[in-house]
């Protein structure tokens, strides 16, 4: 089951990295967001996998989607210069960064181990438990989320209004 | 469990290395393509990737309710930033009718 996800998450990932056309791209997105409320199903916790779905998926990506094709931007636009000493370095940065980090996580022994004593005691996350912790320890940081919200809703309409 | 019994089956390091290969096909998004929806698309999949490991971490340390609320804000400043940086790229495309990051190069109009 769970190289299943992560496959569909991966390969919806390259193929959002690959794509030529934007909203078909963007549909990659969507399958990825999908393999990793996967991912958080398999992980004992469905509260993260349905918020995946309801705020990336639901929200997030129709909002992306909305955009594209407001601006008509299908295709990528022609290159100005091509910048080529640049893509091949961050080319090699990306890969470098991803081999070596994968090296060093399976090389962890303190991973080995937390992976092996944590299988042991699989408890699954429930609505209430997140709810205790969310208003019980963290009630201020939910409302300052709160006014974060309200502050970028503000921004946006500010930003995208022509004369205001 | 070994490492590659890990990547197979699902342990620890299983969901780590697909949050670092999630991380890095963000970070090639942003840094190759030029579309700034492109790009976008991309920081959303870095901040996913933290989610994945932020989450395996919990399961694997017994189920902490903690970081279920930190994956809670991260979501809201994910859908914050969605909703000021889509704002942002209406904004450029408005004044200088693109959406490739690469001809946005100077302030002035």
């Amino acid at each position: 089951m769970f190289i299943t996800f992560a496959l569909i998450t991966l390969l919806g990932a390259l193929g959002m990295l690959l794509q030529k056309n934007i909203i078909v791209a963007g549909l990659f997105m969507v399958v990825a967001f999908f393999g990793v409320a996967g991912l958080f199903v398999l992980l004992g916790n469905p509260v993260a996998a349905a918020l995946q779905i309801i705020v990336y998926t639901g929200a997030i990506m129709v909002l992306v989607l909305f955009v594209i094709m407001m601006l008509n931007s299908h295709e990528e636009e022609k290159a100005q210069a091509p910048r080529s000493i640049q893509r091949w370095v961050s080319l090699v940065v990306v890969a470098a960064l991803a081999v070596g980090s994968v090296k060093l996580v399976l090389a962890s022994a303190g991973l080995k181990a937390l992976g092996i004593s944590g299988a042991a005691m699989p408890q699954a996350m429930t609505l209430q438990k997140v709810g205790m912790a969310l208003f019980a320890d963290h009630l201020l940081g939910f409302e300052v989320a709160g006014l974060l919200l309200l502050a970028a809703m503000i921004g946006a309409v500010a930003l995208t209004k022509r004369n205001l | 469990m070994t490492g590659m019994d890990a990547i197979l089956q699902g342990g620890l390091q299983g969901y780590l290395v697909v949050a670092l290969l999630l991380f890095s096909i963000g970070l090639a998004a942003v840094l190759l393509r030029r579309t700034l929806l492109m790009q976008f698309m991309g920081v959303e999949l870095m901040l996913n990737a933290a989610n994945v490991a932020l989450l395996a971490f919990a399961r694997f340390r017994g189920g902490d309710a903690q970081a279920m609320v930190f994956y809670l804000f991260i979501i809201a400043v994910a859908a914050c930033e969605a909703a000021v940086g889509l704002a942002l790229v209406i904004g450029l495309y408005r004044h200088r009718d693109t959406t490739d990051s690469d001809r946005a190069a100077s302030l002035k109009q």
